[in-house]
């Protein structure tokens, strides 16, 4: 499936919606996204990925771009991932750092 | 299985994981084996494209080929791109796994996944060809 990633900011948070495979290729769009929405100064992001089916270390750059870009204070809450996609976060220690929960209030 | 010819570009990799699926399918590899194989040729593919070939300046192509035998999947890679051995990256150790990201380097992670998603790795460099090699032990050897 084609990677896309969807914004959108309510009050402070900013939600991205990530679908198909981040990967390589695909990893300068989830950056890009992250920039639009790092100008927004938001004070929480979440990123819902029920429908993320690959995550290759490009990904996790643009998630640590993301905590750096952003700053240490806004939290990271990854929504719904499963399967290998959540195996590869648990994996390479980003349990430590983001939020992962199965749903999210106002997802 | 019959092998692929691709561009060295970032395009591939979609046509890459596709040759991937089609041969962890065949091989019966269960859910987290063929996931960790594709995980694994995707990161060595970009590994070539980046390092091997765009950062030098120069274009090719890659080789991927499948092999399946009684006990294991074999997928290799080859290229022409400059010498590139991916295990001189170092890998993130326990420590830095732990770090909060703001901390975490970016580097190392893609060898990382490659290590942790294959029973087996390998790299030669001979006439001028780059070759990766990574294997998977089939369900009914590995669980024997």
């Amino acid at each position: 499936m084609a990677f896309d990633a969807q914004l959108a900011m309510t009050d402070s948070i900013a939600k991205i919606t990530l679908t198909g495979s981040l990967d390589a290729s695909s990893a300068p769009r989830f950056k890009e996204v992250i920039e639009q929405a790092a100008v927004q100064s938001p004070s929480r992001l979440v990123l819902l990925m029920k429908d993320l089916e690959f995550l290759a270390s490009a990904g996790l750059r643009v998630l640590i771009f993301a905590k750096q870009k952003m700053g240490a204070k806004v939290d990271i809450y990854v929504v719904g991932s499963q399967g290998p996609v959540l195996g590869t976060l648990e994996m390479s220690g980003f349990h430590h750092s983001v939020y992962i929960q199965d749903t999210y209030a106002d997802a | 299985m019959k092998p692929i010819c691709l561009p060295a570009t970032l395009d591939s990799l979609d046509e890459i994981g596709k040759y991937v699926v089609a041969a962890t399918t065949e091989a019966g590899l269960d859910t987290k084996a063929a996931y960790g194989m594709r995980l694994a040729v995707d990161e060595i593919a970009t590994n070539i494209i980046t390092h091997g070939y765009e950062e030098a300046g120069r274009s090719g192509e890659i080789n991927l080929s499948g092999v399946l035998s009684d006990s294991s999947l074999t997928m290799v890679l080859e290229d022409t791109g400059i010498p590139f051995d991916p295990r001189s990256q170092a890998a993130p150790d326990e420590d830095d796994l732990c770090l909060p990201l703001e901390e975490r380097s970016i580097g190392g992670l893609g060898i990382f996944l490659v290590l942790k998603g294959v029973d087996d790795f390998s790299y030669e460099y001979a006439e001028g060809r780059n070759r990766n090699i990574l294997v998977a032990k089939r369900q009914s050897v590995a669980n024997s």
